[in-house]
């Protein structure tokens, strides 16, 4: 799951909102949980002695959808009640590995869209690399 | 000393509480976004989410807003609203080591893994005012955004990758020190106990990382001027996105989103001694949310000193240095003394005026024994 977790966190939400939409017309997703904010305790440690210590905590949505008698969980940064609804409703659904054309495609296409956004942001990053030359060959 | 309960400033307060609003709005200026001020101040939303302890952008820039771009309240503000919420998860511990990088930096060796990577950083550029910035515009933005763009070839681009750490490579080497064994490794959590001292190495990382950025800024720099031995070099200094997992209900690992944070190893030496007969390479580390480099800077240098045991210098204090680096605390005991201390300052207030009282009865007395004996002097 934590591949499409990946995707549907980072996804753009319209889109998200869309097929979860065209899909609730072929499932009954029921809320178990309406969506709520609560706190994830960040966890961290020391690079060199692995000293564990308690970083911050950061905010979190939490949501739980029922379908078919399975309760799909949907957990993720930010204030984003619709983004947790479409995760868990989706969790749901994957639960009981129904496949679904509509679905699949979409994560594909978002897949791809969130490769594309990263790759372009690390090389446009690594543009900042310092090339050393020697003072003589400046 | 005794309290008294006081009561007519309500009305007072309230008009206070609607004055503020009205110096906030009176120049009926356009309402500012909070995506803008997610955006375009993202350095001073960093700084409230980690003084504040609460990793949520949206929320620190309301809390920007809400008190006119002041960092510390703001970061006071959004530990309030944390307090509010109950906390349902723990993150697995975060893997800087897979970071996406976008920002890394040696001043201990000039090549490093993945070479050096100046990424978004002003270190480099004049402090010199853009008055060009003053009329900023849609079509200007949109401009430059496109030409930055169009700066990389998309055919060419190369694969993401992670990048080895510095410290590891003198790992290897056996040049850091070995793992101290003798000192607390408990994990506390400061916002579920109090504190006590001597304190858990987990307290003080914890603490430094919610810390004021310029309460450490002070005490890290009078440990490098001297007042401790905080002079070290940077073996690397990251900034990036690290991945968030939790496990849900059901125990599954999830994956909730990223988190930007500046990371920090520091190099000192470590002085030789009858027992320890090498002068090792010891790390201060340094570990903050977002892009906050002098923070987590002094974060490394100040949680070095505090283990270095030489407790004679306030930087390398523990105590000393947790309880004053705290800037929400100390704000509000600061601002504590615009409270009313009527009480306590009539009865100082009470002691000074029989003091001078006596002191002039004193005087009195004693003015009319120089009187008589001058008298008597002139007979």
């Amino acid at each position: 799951m934590e591949q499409i977790d990946y995707i549907l966190v980072n996804c753009c939400l319209n889109n998200l909102k869309e097929v979860v939409e065209k899909l609730e017309k072929s499932h009954p997703f029921q809320i178990a949980k309406q969506p709520a904010l609560s706190l994830a305790m960040l966890r961290a440690e020391d690079s060199v002695e692995s000293q564990e210590f308690y970083l911050s905590e950061a905010l979190v949505t939490d949501c739980e959808v029922s379908y078919n008698g399975i309760t799909g969980y949907g957990i993720c940064m930010g204030d984003e009640p619709v983004r947790a609804y479409c995760i868990a409703a989706i969790d749901a659904m994957l639960q009981q590995s129904e496949k679904d054309e509509i679905l699949e495609a979409f994560l594909n296409i978002e897949s791809e869209k969130i490769k594309l956004k990263e790759k372009e942001e690390y090389n446009h990053i690594q543009r900042t690399r310092v090339d050393f030359k020697m003072m003589e060959q400046a | 000393m005794a309290y008294v309960s006081v009561k007519g400033g309500a009305d007072a307060i309230a008009q206070a509480k609607e004055l503020v609003e009205y110096y906030r709005l009176k120049d009926k200026t356009k309402p500012i976004e909070i995506e803008q001020i997610k955006s375009q101040f993202r350095l001073a939303i960093d700084k409230i989410m980690g003084e504040g302890s609460l990793y949520a952008p949206e929320y620190a820039a309301i809390a920007f807003k809400q008190m006119e771009g002041d960092v510390l309240e703001s970061a006071f503000v959004l530990r309030a609203f944390r307090a509010t919420l109950q906390r349902k998860y723990y993150s697995d511990i975060l893997d800087t080591r897979n970071m996406f990088v976008k920002r890394k930096i040696s001043s201990s060796f000039r090549e490093i893994p993945g070479g050096q990577v100046l990424g978004p950083t002003r270190d480099y550029s004049q402090r010199l005012i853009d008055s060009t910035k003053y009329n900023e515009s849609e079509q200007e933005i949109e401009n430059f955004l496109s030409s930055f763009e169009g700066k990389i070839e998309k055919e060419k681009m190369q694969e993401i990758t992670s990048f080895n750490k510095v410290i590891d490579l003198l790992k290897a080497e056996g040049l850091l020190m070995p793992a101290e064994s003798n000192y607390d490794k408990t994990v506390k959590d400061v916002t579920l106990e109090a504190v006590k001292y001597p304190a858990p190495r987990s307290v003080t990382l914890q603490m430094l990382a919610r810390g004021e950025t310029g309460g450490l800024m002070t005490l890290a720099y009078s440990s490098m001027r001297g007042f401790g031995d905080g002079h070290g070099t940077i073996g690397e200094l990251r900034y990036g996105s690290v991945k968030v997992l939790v496990s849900d209900t059901q125990g599954r690992k999830r994956y909730i989103g990223n988190v930007n944070l500046t990371e920090c190893e520091m190099i000192t030496k470590i002085n030789t001694t009858k027992e320890a007969k090498i002068p090792y390479f010891a790390i201060g580390y340094g570990l903050v949310l977002g892009q906050n480099e002098t923070k987590a800077i002094c974060m490394s240098i100040l949680e070095r000193g505090i283990r270095s045991g030489k407790s004679e210098n306030p930087a390398n204090n523990q105590e000393f240095v947790l309880y004053h680096t705290e800037g929400v605390e100390a704000m509000g005991f600061t601002n504590h003394l615009k409270l009313p201390h009527y009480v306590t300052f009539q009865s100082g207030l009470n002691n000074l005026r029989e003091s001078v009282k006596r002191n002039t009865n004193i005087q009195d007395e004693k003015m009319k024994v120089y009187k008589e004996m001058a008298k008597q002097f002139q007979k």
